[in-house]
């Protein structure tokens, strides 16, 4: 269901056809037009809006669940819940805000402003970026029906093996959690993607790379995170799901697992996760301190480089939260080395900061105040979090509420306060309302001293040597005061989260209306009007160098403005992408799925039919559209081909994560068959030869689409898939014979190891021919000719990528000894 | 949508496909050679590697392409095969480092 072909808007240009955005359609538009125009709109400033609201919304729910955790340890022995409660609080609390709070508001920003500050009228894929949102909201009522079926997750925010695993967590509860990180985890990378593919290709004319406003730099720094670093623990919470599910011996420790193996993999995830949620704050803060100093940012270079070099050296660090499992002198050294190197560019960052406010005209506002605690905040957390990269402080802090308070200091003092500054910053261009400046700046105070009066007492209480996670003390321990004095805070912090809801609401109801420009900004999105028109720009605005819009205002350095350009409209009208309500279809049936997989087979088949019929209506809804058929951008690029390619380097963390975890396991079954009572090496040689020659068929039908020969790129299509199809077929030989002679998934850690790989794998391959086999029927229908190239290009390069995986696979799990 | 003579020849192509075949054929021979035996593993590394580099290069079109998207690919690639070796080491046998 759409409303048809492109949309196609009036800006400057009196000659386009114009077609107005559905809301604006009667001018006072029904309820129900209104509510669908949401649900199925794949406007990037509307999703950025869905985003905030729902993850404010989430905010509000995890911020509850602190204020109920500090009000059991208010004071001692207190019984406001029972222990078990307590550890759903806090597993709920964690999991709510890392994924449901902080992410999703820094995802709201990257939606609404990206595309503004690059100068794009939309993302590279909007489609693709609803059904993020869609997911994403699905992920998270997901994770929060858990309360409703009574069976919270209890388990802790990181999820550590084997307290996960069925013995220990025989109810739903755990199932809710993993499936519901695996939901949310797909709406990241699917974000993240997006997300790349629109700051690489979808820049305004003049918007080189190092143009670029800081925030769109910290948030392509942020997407590449996202896109390796959660496969690693997509990864584990498959081995989770198959060890709970299916009866595997991932974790088992009795059939020859390890433990460590979930701790590694979720920290290779979970480091990196620390810099997606905070370095977007850092890019905020580097857009508000130069506008409210009224300078240049400090050192833009080098803040650019500080935040790649974050993100790097964001990887080699994860083993710093396992210093307490004994990794030995050599690996602790080397994590910590590696973790002490990352408070150089961060410390770039803070002085560059502190340099760029040094002799500026400061303008006190709301954002301003948020910005700068940013920099006193985070530093406090940073310099206890450099406490922790030194083992043998770590061990004494460990586990301890000294740990809590770095994360907190971290988390909150640093993107939540970012996020707020962000708020105060962009709301006038969001809302087209200014908000209460005196009303902001004591609610801004309220958070500061409650955060700081919450947070900082519970240095002392690690230092006290009292324990994280524990539901209640005792009188006489010395924790009182402090526990006493940080429950407070927490109270008056709660406090300063709801003063905002009520800034906002006497901003939306009666604030000043806001002008276009109202903080005299420095980049693009301060050139359009507040809110923006939905087609961003009237005619895409010219970029002078980096701060675009300072330098049109008041010129350069030497106050030399730039020769005005003339804009000259698209001639052929703004092209606008239609509405669509596919993605709320797949994610829905993403959502039926997982609540299948806990009460009924049934609604699995129901929910992976929807999620199927709906991918294949997603796919074909703009097939032959006109307006999606040029897509080269910046790079000179398709942007569906630079989308792949950076889907493919996220796969090959997945994948790379697979075979090492086979290889760590190869040897440490304690039952057979091992492989090479089993391997059929003959076999496996044969089917690798087929599907070496498929990826040979595959450039064959791209070469035959791409000069219109349509017999041939037929041909070669069905040739391509029914090699695939081939292959699968020796791969299910393979299993079965291999069921026959005594392996199964349950068998060992041998069978566990080697069915979760290959089957993967074999999965991909059954998504590749379901995929040519839908590009060979539109050929039989006609409808796909020259034009067409591109989309067969992108499925060929997945097929490729399948057939080098099969390559390593063949060599580390048949060929080598 | 690149150009079509951005791309290999159809007997390029073909040319890589013999060649992968024979690769193919050269990693089921040598396993069963003794003499090899020392040398194997590296050996069965080169070739696949081999292998790899040649689809990624010729038929992903890669060596043809522009040089973000080598960045795009290549980038993910080391690192995932850093973290890959690092956590065949970590877990449980701590093949490299020492407890």
């Amino acid at each position: 269901m759409t409303t048809g072909g492109p949309r196609r808007v009036a800006g400057a240009e009196p000659a386009a056809a114009y077609t107005s955005p559905p809301t604006a359609r009667a001018g006072h538009p029904a309820v129900a037009t209104a509510v669908i125009s949401w649900l199925t709109t794949v406007d990037h400033k509307r999703i950025g809006i869905l985003y905030g609201v729902t993850a404010f919304a989430f905010l509000l729910v995890g911020g509850l669940e602190a204020l109920l955790i500090r009000t059991q340890l208010l004071r001692p022995n207190l019984g406001v819940v029972s222990a078990e409660t307590y550890n759903a609080l806090f597993t709920m609390h964690g999991t709510t805000m890392v994924f449901l709070a902080i992410m999703p508001l820094n995802a709201a920003f990257f939606n609404y402003v990206i595309p503004l500050m690059i100068g794009a009228r939309d993302v590279a894929f909007p489609r693709l970026n609803a059904l993020s949102y869609w997911i994403f909201l699905v992920g998270g009522l997901f994770l929060n029906a858990s309360f409703l079926a009574g069976a919270p997750p209890d388990v802790g925010w990181f999820g550590y093996a084997n307290l996960t695993t069925r013995p220990f967590s025989p109810g739903p509860s755990v199932d809710f959690w993993l499936l519901s990180l695996q939901i949310l985890g797909a709406s990241s990378i699917i974000a993240a993607v997006n997300f790349i593919a629109t700051i690489l290709n979808m820049r305004a004319p003049g918007m080189t790379l190092m143009r670029m406003p800081l925030f769109v730099w910290m948030a392509l720094v942020v997407q590449f995170l996202i896109v390796l670093a959660f496969p690693a623990v997509t990864v584990g919470l498959i081995f989770l799901m198959f060890d709970r599910f299916f009866g595997t011996h991932f974790y088992d420790v009795a059939a020859g697992g390890d433990l460590h193996l979930w701790q590694h993999l979720f920290w290779i995830f979970g480091h990196p996760e620390v810099y997606i949620l905070i370095l977007p704050a850092f890019g905020i803060v580097s857009e508000v301190l130069p506008t409210f100093s009224r300078k240049p940012l400090f050192g833009a270079q080098v803040m650019i480089y500080s935040g790649i070099l974050i993100g790097f050296f964001g990887f080699g660090v994860w083993s710093h939260h396992m210093f307490a499992v004994g990794m030995g002198p050599i690996a602790d050294a080397a994590f910590a080395i590696a973790t002490m190197i990352i408070a150089i560019p961060t410390g770039v960052k803070i002085f560059n900061w502190l340099a760029t406010m040094w002799g500026g005209r400061l303008r006190p506002s709301v954002a301003f105040h948020y910005a700068a605690g940013l920099v006193g905040l985070f530093t406090i957390g940073g310099l206890s979090g450099i406490m922790h990269a030194s083992p043998p402080v770590d061990l004494q802090q460990h586990d301890s509420y000294f740990v809590v308070a770095h994360m907190h200091y971290v988390l909150i003092g640093g993107s939540l306060f970012g996020i707020f500054a962000g708020l105060y910053y962009w709301w006038p261009k969001v809302t087209g309302r200014m908000l209460d400046e005196r009303l902001g700046t004591l609610q801004f105070w309220v958070v500061a001293v409650g955060f700081n009066v919450a947070f900082f007492p519970q240095h002392f209480l690690g230092a006290l040597g009292m324990p994280r996670r524990i539901y209640t003390y005792s009188h006489g321990s010395g924790w009182e005061l402090w526990n006493f004095v940080s429950s407070v805070g927490a109270y008056v912090l709660g406090l300063g989260v709801l003063l905002f809801v009520v800034v906002a609401v006497r901003s939306l109801r009666g604030g000043a209306r806001a002008p276009a420009d109202p903080w005299d900004g420095r980049t693009l999105e301060w050139r359009t009007s507040s809110p923006p028109p939905v087609h961003d720009f009237d005619a895409i605005p010219p970029v002078y160098g980096r701060d675009s819009f300072w330098r049109e205002k008041y010129g350069d350095a030497r106050g030399q403005k730039p020769a005005p350009r003339v804009e000259t409209p698209d001639p052929h009208g703004i092209h606008l992408p239609s509405a669509s309500i596919w993605p709320i279809v797949i994610a829905l049936g993403l959502g039926i799925a997982a609540f299948g997989a806990l009460y009924h087979l049934a609604l699995v088949v129901i929910g992976a039919g929807v999620t199927v019929i709906g991918a294949f209506a997603f796919a074909l809804e703009h097939h032959r559209n006109p307006a999606h058929a040029d897509q080269v951008g910046n790079l000179g690029v398709d942007h569906r081909k630079l989308a792949m390619w950076t889907f493919l380097g996220s796969e090959c963390f997945l994948f790379g994560t697979l075979i090492a975890t086979y290889v760590a396991y190869n040897g440490r079954s304690v039952v057979g068959p091992h492989p090479h009572e089993i391997l059929n090496i003959p076999l496996t040689t044969l089917s690798t030869f087929d599907l070496l020659m498929s990826s040979l068929l595959m450039v064959l039908a791209l070469a035959a689409v791409q000069r219109g020969d349509r017999r041939q790129a037929r041909l070669w299509l069905a040739g391509t898939a029914l090699f695939g199809a081939i292959f699968l077929g020796f791969q299910a030989y393979e299993f079965t014979a291999f069921v026959h002679e005594g392996l199964t998934l349950q068998t060992n850690l041998f069978g566990s190891t080697f069915f979760v790989l290959t089957g993967f794998h074999g999965g991909h391959v059954t998504l590749g021919v379901v995929w040519l086999l839908s590009l060979l029927v539109l050929d039989l229908r006609g409808r796909l000719g020259v034009q067409d190239a591109m989309k067969v290009e992108v499925a060929g390069l997945y097929w490729h990528f399948v057939d080098v995986v099969w390559i390593v696979i063949f060599t580390v799990v048949y060929l080598i000894p | 949508m690149s150009a079509p003579a951005d791309h290999a020849s159809i007997g390029t192509y073909l040319k890589v496909a013999a060649i992968l075949a024979v690769i193919t054929a050269l990693e089921f021979g040598v396993i069963y050679i003794r003499r090899l035996t020392p040398i194997l593993v590296p050996l069965l590394i080169i070739l696949s590697v081999g292998k790899f580099a040649l689809v990624v290069m010729y038929f992903m079109h890669l060596r043809y392409d522009t040089k973000p998207l080598t960045f795009l690919f290549v980038a993910p690639l080391v690192l995932a095969v850093a973290l890959a070796l690092s956590l065949m080491t970590l877990p449980g046998d701590f093949l490299l480092f020492k407890r």
